[in-house]
């Protein structure tokens, strides 16, 4: 009897926990577009081995420009009231600097170490999210009309394709100041670009999460993605991999040479067997064990970049 | 006694006339301009043969249209606007929870008021057939409470939903 009670309480414990699960939720920031930075003049050029290149500086933007805020602080308002708060990216930022500061001053204090950092790790400290949501602005001026051209853009950081958007040009006005008009474009658009967003989401519920999985190998490994492993390609293993563990099999082989292999809209369930949510390492983990094993028996390092992106390299860790 | 009984029996045949219309969607809504954040600023068109009930249904059909039929945009700085509850038609199990928001006097009340105390423009009060006026209604619409109600009430879906 005793043994009997535990069972169920165990099934409902564990109905409980799969029924709660939820999927891993995307980190969405307003980034304001090159083009805004460029028409605004918050852009650094440098010279890069006789190119001039232009990289636009938030940090001066968001230092000098009280527009940007008042239109980020709106859009950030808005979407916590739908239960989606945004990482704000002038707190990113800082909080990036204070990281950085700390780091460089901290050491062991048992043998004096500093922290370590791969220029890899380096090159990713980053203010990122998931989706970027990219906005832009013109204020148009005829005679003394004024009006502004809205734009804002929801952009998959890893598939870079435009999840969401929500564009246009708002009533003339010959009274009122940019800030209003601002404003108003905000209120107007936002329900616009919510609904987009919400259908992105839906399509990831019903289809899955869509990824980009790379593989590519260390210059020293002697094997390459046409070693033949039965009768098979290395690569045509792995594709059959992809096509037997993807939400209903759906993934495009964009590149495969000897070298290096690209899989496009690559569908992931969002939980996994276990209702455990899931992203793009989790997902080619899996794949990277199977390759470590029998008759593979190839060491990889597997790295990743965000929810959506992950790559593994054949050869050694 | 029985005029005054005639006379109620009409009233309830308009009204019943009016609900129905609001069912098979008789009505026009266009965007009348930006309104503070959180509602929308809508022109309801109802159709009634008298115009005391068309105003007395514009309300309800307002509500009616932000979550079934939504809007186009146009000028004054209005987009276009998708309905809130975004399927062909009403699950069976939805029926129970829209029957009571949009019976007489019911909850839709609370989403919405009129924006211009009720007044109609003389261009918005037409005479359409013999028998029939088009009366419109300029009415403020709380659309984002009724989107957070039908949240609540598990009818839609919110952004963070399943999250």
């Amino acid at each position: 009897m005793k043994k009997y009670i535990i069972l169920v309480l165990s099934i409902v414990l564990l109905q409980s926990y799969t029924s709660s699960a939820q999927a891993k939720k995307p980190t969405i920031m307003i980034v304001p577009s090159d083009v805004w930075c460029n028409q605004n003049g918050y852009m650094q050029r440098y010279n890069n081995q006789g190119a001039i290149v232009s990289i636009p500086d938030y940090k001066r933007a968001f230092q000098e420009n009280a527009e940007v805020l008042q239109v980020i602080s709106q859009i950030n308002g808005m979407m916590a009231d739908r239960g989606f708060p945004l990482k704000n990216m002038e707190s990113a930022i800082k909080t990036l600097e204070a990281n950085a500061a700390e780091d460089n001053m901290r050491t062991s204090k048992e043998t004096g170490a500093a922290v370590n950092e791969s220029p890899i790790d380096a090159l990713k400290k980053v203010a990122k999210a998931d989706v970027i949501m990219q906005l832009t602005w013109t204020v148009n001026k005829t005679g003394p009309k004024k009006s502004i051209t809205f734009n804002l853009q929801g952009l998959d950081a890893y598939t870079d394709k435009q999840v969401a958007t929500a564009t246009g040009t708002g009533a003339p006005s010959f009274s009122a100041e940019t800030p209003v008009l601002l404003s108003e474009a905000v209120i107007s658009h936002i329900d616009n670009f919510t609904a987009s967003l919400q259908t992105h989401f839906d399509d990831m519920f019903e289809n899955g999460r869509e990824i980009i999985v790379r593989i590519q190998k260390w210059d020293d490994w002697d094997g390459d993605l046409e070693k033949e492993y039965g009768d098979e390609e290395l690569g045509t293993i792995i594709e059959d991999w992809m096509a037997e563990n993807t939400l209903k099999g759906r993934f495009s082989t964009t590149d495969m040479t000897e070298d290096m292999a690209l899989f496009e809209q690559v569908r992931i369930p969002l939980l996994n067997e276990k209702g455990r949510a899931i992203d793009a390492r989790k997902f080619v983990k899996k794949l990277s064990k199977m390759l470590k094993k029998e008759p593979y028996m190839i060491p990889n390092k597997l790295v990743m970049k965000g929810l959506g992106r992950a790559t593994i390299i054949l050869g050694s860790k | 006694m029985l005029v005054c009984m005639s006379h109620q029996g009409v009233a309830q045949s308009k009204k019943r006339k009016a609900n129905k219309d609001t069912k098979e969607w008789r009505y026009d809504l266009s965007c009348e301009g930006i309104a503070k954040q959180g509602s929308k600023l809508v022109k309801v068109w109802s159709y009634s043969k008298s115009p005391k009930f068309a105003i007395a249904q514009a309300k309800k059909n307002a509500v009616h249209g932000i979550i079934f039929k939504g809007f186009a945009g146009g000028g004054a700085g209005c987009t276009s606007f998708k309905p809130l509850y975004d399927e062909p038609s009403i699950k069976e199990d939805h029926e129970a929870f829209f029957e009571l928001l949009f019976k007489d006097g019911g909850a839709y009340m609370k989403y919405v008021s009129s924006a211009t105390d009720g007044n109609i423009a003389a261009g918005d009060r037409l005479k359409i057939s013999k028998k029939e006026y088009k009366i419109g209604l300029v009415v403020d619409v709380l659309t984002d409470q009724l989107r957070k109600k039908l949240e609540a009430e598990g009818i839609i879906k919110g952004l963070n939903s399943g999250f």
